[in-house]
């Protein structure tokens, strides 16, 4: 008991008394205007899916799994769609442990009124087998820090996670068809999900009865208020839910006021949310040529020689024409490959290989010909064989290793 | 004697040490007298480290970690800012930022007697001095100074307290002034009340001035000297225009 009251954060009269003569002055604590909103930050991980929000001091984690579930039985062709929020004492010491308290559920309905009955989320487009299977996004928020208005981080938290969730996808076959089969991501490219807009919310607090409003107020500011209002719009300006709790008493023209800013302000916050979201789908994009071209330098070994087969049986008369035209600038780029695999130097063995008829192109047979081929394959450097080798190597390189490779994976 | 003290201390005086390092070894520092301060130990013949931050020393023999936290471990003779919890059987139980409550006798007050217990209602703020840190108890607090008289205690009235990292709190504290303040005081006026357990109080005539003043401590946190002084003088620009 006294080691909780010894871990309470409390506020001074000092404080709160200072909180409402500054306000009578339009000023706030942390130098803000009075609708001015702190300054906001969005990070992804790794996986798909996850996000971390600042919003001040307010920090948010949101993460987003999907699983395939049996619907309800009056919407047999829509998914659905989850929210769930984990306050963690460690944001702030007046959260329990345990069982979620009335901030942690009134928090996770607002988020879930916002998103889901303005139907931001296409749930039928989530629906593989109508009445059997259907996918379920569940939304995991996260309280890292408490700064203040929680409600408008774990909502942006919410979005962005929506936002850069992919999920597998997934196709019906089977004997009687009715089989759902779940392709890995390396298999297929995973699916986002289809986002119609993004609703956005906006807490405002009351002071003074009502005749001062604020928007995103801090811990603080949120300790002395006497009302609160959350607005969630989207960037049309459509007004997608409104939760008022308190007993405070707000006048119509306030909350007309408020309309008005939220919407003003959504644009600008949806805009920040869709650039993080590019930037990171940019990055992403990246990463992945990034992976394929090293694993086609490292497996030196597998895809190169094949290639050399394929090139003899399709072109070998081609193939000193060819090479003429092409000697001069494979020379230089021999150089550098040279370096980085120093299995091209195998030129004069695998000619002998490949034109062994016992092997005709087939991706099977061509696997086993180079285990032999760099199995008893004596280091021979014949610089001039070599240089034109390499350099077909080089050149087709770019283009058939991952067919090789999809095929592997296949069988 | 000073030139024994050089041998091995030394090579980590100023720097950052982690818990568990070994900073001094008193088997070559026999016949003199060393004063340990906080975040430090003694295991025989070794003096090692309990927290992680910067070893430092001063002339001629006190030696201590300096570390920034966001909880306050208290300290006799430390003064500090409590925030009062609850009035109980002649003890005020006051919160100051500690992993336990503190105590404050009603008595401990200048001319405080039986009849005329100082009546703080709850969350008033007072500038309070600890006076015991025994392990396993509460520590203690007064309202005087150690001649029993009130001198600079008491509670705070009106003005802003906000909370700060202990570091900052020591740096705001240390002579000479700090830039932050220095430069802050050549252009506003304002009264300051700072507490070791990390929570500063600041009053002043206009409201505006409050705000600036106490963003500033806010934002110097991390910064050096100069750019303190710059961001300072930022800031002050920006408002006069």
């Amino acid at each position: 008991m006294e080691g909780r009251l010894a871990n309470m954060w409390r506020l001074t009269v000092n404080e709160s008394k200072f909180v409402e003569t500054a306000l009578q002055y339009e000023l706030r604590v942390d130098g803000r205007g009075l609708y001015d909103y702190r300054k906001l930050t969005i990070k992804f991980g790794k996986e798909y899916g996850s996000s971390e929000v600042q919003l001040g001091q307010t920090h948010v984690m949101g993460f987003v799994t999907a699983q395939l579930v049996q619907p309800y039985k009056d919407r047999p062709n829509e998914g659905s769609l989850s929210i769930f929020t984990e306050f963690s004492p460690m944001a702030d010491p007046s959260f329990e442990p345990g069982r979620p308290g009335e901030s942690a559920v009134e928090l996770g309905r607002i988020i879930d009124r916002g998103l889901r009955e303005s139907r931001a989320v296409d749930t039928e487009s989530l629906c593989v087998l109508a009445g059997k299977k259907v996918w379920s996004v569940r939304i995991d928020l996260h309280i890292l820090d408490n700064g203040g208005n929680l409600v408008d981080a774990a909502n942006i938290a919410a979005l962005a996670a929506l936002m850069t969730f992919r999920r597998p996808d997934c196709t019906v076959g089977g004997e009687n068809s009715q089989e759902v089969i779940i392709h890995s991501l390396e298999e297929r490219e995973p699916l986002p999900l289809i986002i119609h807009h993004l609703p956005i919310a906006f807490t405002f607090g009351f002071f003074n009865n009502g005749n001062i409003v604020v928007m995103d107020p801090t811990y603080v500011e949120e300790e002395v208020m006497c009302g609160r209002m959350t607005v969630t719009v989207n960037a049309n300006g459509d007004i997608c839910a409104i939760q008022k709790p308190g007993e405070e008493g707000v006048n119509q023209s306030v909350i007309l006021h408020c309309l008005r800013l939220a919407s003003s302000r959504a644009a600008a916050t949806t805009k920040i949310i869709r650039e993080e979201v590019e930037a990171y789908n940019r990055e992403k994009n990246l990463q992945k040529v990034k992976r394929h071209s090293t694993l086609a330098k490292s497996e030196v070994f597998g895809p190169i020689v094949v290639v050399k087969e394929g090139h003899k049986k399709s072109s070998d008369e081609d193939k000193s024409a060819e090479i003429s035209q092409e000697h001069v600038e494979l020379k230089n780029s021999k150089e550098q490959e040279a370096v980085a695999s120093p299995a091209t130097f195998k030129g004069p063995e695998t000619c002998s290989v490949s034109s062994d008829p016992a092997i005709k192109g087939k991706a099977n047979d061509s696997g086993d010909a180079q285990k032999e081929v760099t199995g008893d394959v004596e280091m021979e450097d014949t610089p001039e064989v070599t240089k034109h080798k390499d350099g077909e190597k080089t050149l087709r390189d770019a283009v058939k290793p991952k067919k090789k490779k999809r095929k592997n994976k296949s069988t | 004697m000073n030139a024994q003290v050089a041998v091995s201390p030394t090579s980590l005086i100023d720097q950052i040490v982690v818990p568990g390092d070994v900073v001094l070894d008193l088997s070559n520092m026999t016949n003199q007298t060393i004063k340990l301060g906080s975040g430090l130990r003694q295991e025989s013949d070794a003096i090692s480290a309990m927290r992680a931050g910067k070893f430092s020393y001063s002339k001629p023999n006190k030696y201590w970690v300096e570390s920034s936290h966001k909880r306050y471990i208290p300290r006799t003779e430390d003064h500090v800012l409590g925030i009062v919890v609850d009035y109980k059987a002649d003890n005020f139980w006051v919160d100051i930022k500690g992993p336990q409550l503190a105590l404050l006798p009603g008595l401990a007050f200048e001319g405080a007697t039986r009849r005329s217990i100082p009546k703080f209602e709850a969350c008033t703020l007072l500038y309070l001095r600890v006076v015991k840190t025994n392990i396993g108890m509460n520590p203690e607090l007064s309202g005087t100074d150690a001649s029993g008289k009130a001198s600079v205690f008491g509670p705070l009235k009106d003005g802003f307290m906000f909370e700060t990292s202990t570091g900052l709190s020591r740096m705001l504290l240390s002579s000479p002034t700090c830039p932050v303040l220095e430069a802050l005081g050549k252009k506003l006026s304002f009264e300051i009340a700072t507490g070791l357990n990390g929570r500063v109080w600041v009053n002043a005539a206009a409201p505006r001035s409050v705000i600036i003043v106490a963003n500033a401590i806010m934002n110097s946190e991390t910064l050096s000297a100069t750019q303190q002084r710059i961001m300072v003088e930022k800031l002050l620009a920006k408002i006069s225009d």
